[in-house]
């Protein structure tokens, strides 16, 4: 805070006033902060008073949803990796026709509404899709409304944050040290996994937990995709979707899966932060 | 260990083609940056492959155009050691070392004896980040050697360091040459660094290797114009032979005569236009007795700048009866006695064994 004397010279002189730029500063700061923790709070609130929070995290469609949320997104965080790392590599370090488009694309999901990502999947994937109707045809198979299709959709919708993170990771990483790697006899994958991935290792980690908390909370496109059937497609935002359509999970379910996964959100931030904190590291 | 190399190649604007062979010894690269020096180590590792020519790393052959062989930098068991060192921040320094030793058996004495070798013994447990640049750099030698790396690839390794321990790590390398009977390539573009490390030095410039010879030749004989100018030749005078009869040349030079040494290998006649190099230590001052006339191959002039830089003194001198500007070279303690802060008039002699005769090189597009 100014000193007296400051304050009397800039109100003379007439130059700025310091201190109602504080104080609306202040202000404003402050209302956008209670407008970010009032929700949070009145959940915490919610879930005490009702009581039964923990009952309700019990109930079968609680519990379905609960394992199906936490296996689906795990396996898409494996797809990811497996499938994006490679992408990741290709675009920091390659140097091939359409690298530009391709880089444009693999961001696209991340600005798109999941929705749209949904339709898209649908139209393709779906019944009457452009893969999806021969393939039943042919096979009698189709991914729609399947645990697959769950996996599919948020795998489209998360994905990309671990290859654009992973992507970043290894054009930050110097290619000196593998071009050293490889003069000391190490093959392009030993150089890969002992030189590269440690380098960007605190990249790809970020990645992996955006990827992972991306899915978790994956709604639209699952929702139009793989539809909202418990025990198969029913992860936790559906389930909490459909508590207000009138499931027996009711209110209280959907205040206490919301409650579990503003828990989780809550850890990701933290582990994302230390992650982030030992990433930025001075060499 | 030797080396025989030819390369050609082009990359965008930037053409290279250079042929040179090594053996037991320090070949200095020497040139301005983007002189080619680099590539040169990059293609022998192996990480940039020529358009055309022939690379032999001790009898086995790397990369040869016609037949096709290009090995992979894994299996050419080169140690090269880039500018910025690239040392793997996350190993430790034992680690790093043991990066490039394939074999199980012996691994860890053959770790000891390179950390006991570079003097780095101590630091073994360390990560690179904790280590002063001078222990960096040791342990990036180490690194290079521990492959029993056939030829060492130096890109001015010493560059980012103090003097001080410049000149150490230099006596280190010079130890490791005698001790190990290594092939050193050494990328520099400081003239003291190549004149103090060198067997032998290649002048690089625009992709071209300019000269190639033993460092006192280099220094001294320049093959032209433009490698006494990268060499640091401060005096290069364009003139005209007017007589070639005798056993020294003479050469005019803005209208005096000087006679100058008869370059070894070229052929010059009468007439024909040529540079006269001459290095700015090699002028001798004396002084203008009364009455003394200038005798042969001296010229009266006046000090008109000069510039101190502590061990030496730089003197610009123009001369009073016509005749080309000279720069003279003088250590401090001459200097001193000499009593050259007062005195401004000299006569300044150019001995012929040191007037350098260059053929005149083509202008370009000629």
């Amino acid at each position: 805070m100014p000193g007296n004397g400051r304050e009397e010279m800039s109100r003379a002189t007439g130059i700025g006033s310091d201190r109602s730029a504080a104080v609306a500063v202040a202000v404003l700061a402050a209302a956008f902060a209670i407008f970010f923790i009032l929700p949070f709070a009145g959940l915490v609130d919610r879930a005490l008073d009702e009581g039964g929070t923990w009952d309700a995290l019990r109930t079968s469609e609680a519990r379905d949803a609960l394992v199906l949320s936490l296996w689906t997104s795990s396996v898409t965080v494996v797809l990811a990796i497996a499938f994006g790392t490679p992408v990741a590599y290709l675009l920091a370090r390659g140097h091939f026709p359409g690298r530009a488009f391709v880089d444009a694309l693999i961001d696209l999901p991340i600005v798109l509404p999941p929705t749209v990502a949904g339709v898209a999947l649908l139209t393709a994937f779906g019944r009457r899709g452009l893969i999806g109707e021969p393939l039943e045809s042919l096979t009698g198979y189709s991914v729609s409304f399947s645990s697959v299709a769950v996996v599919m959709a948020q795998t489209l919708v998360a994905a990309p944050f671990y290859v654009r993170a992973a992507r970043s990771g290894f054009a930050a990483a110097d290619p000196q040290l593998e071009r050293v790697a490889y003069t000391l006899g190490a093959s392009r994958l030993r150089a890969f996994f002992r030189i590269l991935v440690p380098q960007a290792g605190p990249a790809l980690a970020a990645g992996i937990i955006l990827c992972w908390a991306r899915s978790i909370g994956e709604l639209g496109a699952t929702l139009i995709f793989a539809g909202n059937l418990q025990g198969k497609t029913q992860t936790m935002p559906l389930a909490i979707i459909q508590a207000f359509e009138g499931s027996s999970l009711g209110l209280a379910g959907a205040i206490s899966l919301s409650l579990f996964l503003l828990v989780v959100a809550l850890g990701v931030l933290v582990v994302f932060r230390l992650v982030a904190a030992r990433g930025g590291e001075p060499r | 260990m030797s080396i025989e190399f030819a390369a050609e190649l082009r990359v965008g604007t930037f053409s290279y083609s250079a042929e040179f062979a090594a053996k037991d010894e320090i070949l200095v690269l020497f040139g301005h940056s983007g002189a080619g020096k680099s590539v040169t180590l990059q293609v022998i590792a192996g990480l940039l492959r020529p358009r055309g020519g022939r690379i032999v790393l001790d009898g086995d052959v790397a990369f040869d155009a016609k037949s096709g062989i290009n090995l992979p930098p894994q299996a050419r068991r080169t140690g090269y050691v880039v500018q910025d060192l690239a040392l793997f921040p996350h190993l430790t320094v034992a680690q790093n070392v043991a990066f490039g030793i394939a074999a199980r058996a012996g691994r860890e004495e053959r770790i000891a004896e390179l950390l006991a070798k570079l003097r780095i013994a101590e630091l073994a447990d360390r990560r690179p980040r904790s280590l002063s640049g001078g222990q960096q750099q040791r342990v990036a030698l180490a690194r290079a050697l521990a492959r029993d790396a056939r030829i060492l690839l130096l890109d001015e390794p010493f560059s980012a360091l103090d003097e001080a321990l410049r000149s150490t790590l230099r006596q280190e390398l010079l130890r490791l040459r005698s001790d190990l009977g290594l092939t050193i390539l050494f990328v520099t573009h400081d003239l003291r660094e190549a004149h103090l490390l060198a067997d032998r030095i290649a002048v690089f410039d625009g992709g071209r290797i300019l000269q190639i010879t033993d460092r006192e030749t280099v220094f001294r004989r320049p093959a032209s114009r433009r490698v006494a100018e990268l060499t640091g030749v401060a005096n290069i005078f364009a003139g005209r032979i007017a007589e070639s009869g005798g056993t020294d040349l003479v050469v005019a030079i803005e209208g005096r005569r000087f006679s100058c040494a008869r370059p070894e290998g070229s052929a010059v006649a009468e007439g024909d236009d040529v540079d006269v190099a001459i290095r700015a230590e090699r002028v001798n001052l004396r002084r203008l007795a009364a009455g003394a006339t200038e005798m042969e191959n001296t010229v009266e002039a006046v000090i008109n700048e000069e510039f101190a830089y502590g061990a030496t003194h730089t003197l610009r001198c123009e001369p009073t009866h016509g005749g080309p500007s000279i720069e003279a070279e003088l250590a401090s303690r001459p200097y001193e006695v000499l009593g050259v802060a007062t005195q401004k008039r000299w006569l300044l002699e150019m001995p012929s064994a040191d007037l350098h005769v260059m053929p005149k090189e083509r202008a370009p597009g000629a």
